[in-house]
């Protein structure tokens, strides 16, 4: 009972959060409602039982992905931009009965899921030796491979990146030589 | 684990993945659209990791991390993007950006 008290508690923050990344006009309002809503997510993973998700969560999506945010938000001079109004309004309200239409058809293909779902085979693995070995083995084992297809497009996109972000000059001057 | 109903989980990461629908299609600034994205991808890994710990599995957590790991990837393209778009075009909105409207 403690336990789905907590769970509301971080529920709750995480959607009260998540309003406002949408509502909030300063980006960097934004961006610190975002990481507000990476922890309570964070809350929530450990409070299911799934420890390593949640560091991870904290370890990389908290303190990495939303430090790049900054860095991005910050190193860029917006004042160049023309300043309009941060929301499409009429357009938000417009799409919002679509909306509301993705919501019913996730609940109602949740509940008929939930019926189906299957019985798991790893719950007293894992109440013997902890969440992390299990996640590990597996990951390990059964996923290897996926893992190191994951960590290949890691260094695709890290390649990617530096291609994109580079300047425009230092990309063509050498083919004028 | 079996004190929270997993419908709990799914109705938390409904929630969270219509607002950061909501967020795509309201947003105006570039990078609030991405922000917006990351709520998205963190209702999903809500989701599987709540069917996880409902059904005593690790599939799901499993995924979480390659997800985890792919949304890095993702604020990575998606940021160097966003400042090309923005080192050439001077915008941050996303209705100014029309040179492949036909």
């Amino acid at each position: 009972m403690v336990r789905f008290l907590i769970f509301l508690l971080f529920s709750a923050w995480a959607i009260v959060s998540a309003v406002g990344v949408v509502t909030f006009a300063n980006p960097i309002y934004v961006i610190l409602w975002l990481l507000s809503c990476l922890i309570a997510i964070a809350g929530i993973f450990f409070v299911a039982g799934a420890e390593l998700v949640g560091a991870l969560q904290l370890l990389i999506y908290a303190v990495a992905i939303a430090v790049f945010y900054v860095f991005v938000l910050t190193a860029v001079p917006w004042e160049k931009a023309v300043k309009k109004d941060s929301h499409y309004r009429t357009e938000g309200i417009l799409s919002l009965p679509v909306v509301l239409l993705l919501y019913l058809e996730m609940i109602i293909v949740f509940l008929l899921g939930v019926v189906a779902s299957p019985e798991g085979k790893f719950r007293e693995a894992m109440a013997k030796i902890g969440n992390a070995e299990v996640v590990g083995s597996v990951l390990f084992t059964k996923y290897f491979f996926a893992f190191e297809v994951v960590s290949l497009v890691l260094l695709i996109g890290m390649i990617g990146a530096v291609l994109i972000g580079r300047k425009e000059s230092q990309t063509y001057e050498d083919d004028t030589g | 684990m079996k004190t929270i109903p997993v419908e709990a989980y799914f109705v938390v990461s409904m929630i969270l993945f219509g607002l950061g629908i909501l967020g795509l299609v309201v947003r105006r600034n570039l990078i609030t659209v991405l922000m917006s994205l990351e709520v998205a991808l963190n209702a999903v890994n809500v989701a599987f990791v709540g069917a996880d710990a409902h059904m005593g599995l690790v599939e799901g957590q499993i995924f979480a991390l390659f997800i985890i790991a792919l949304a890095a990837v993702e604020a990575a393209v998606g940021l160097g993007i966003i400042i090309a778009i923005f080192r050439y075009r001077y915008v941050e909105s996303t209705d100014e950006i029309t040179d492949m409207r036909g």
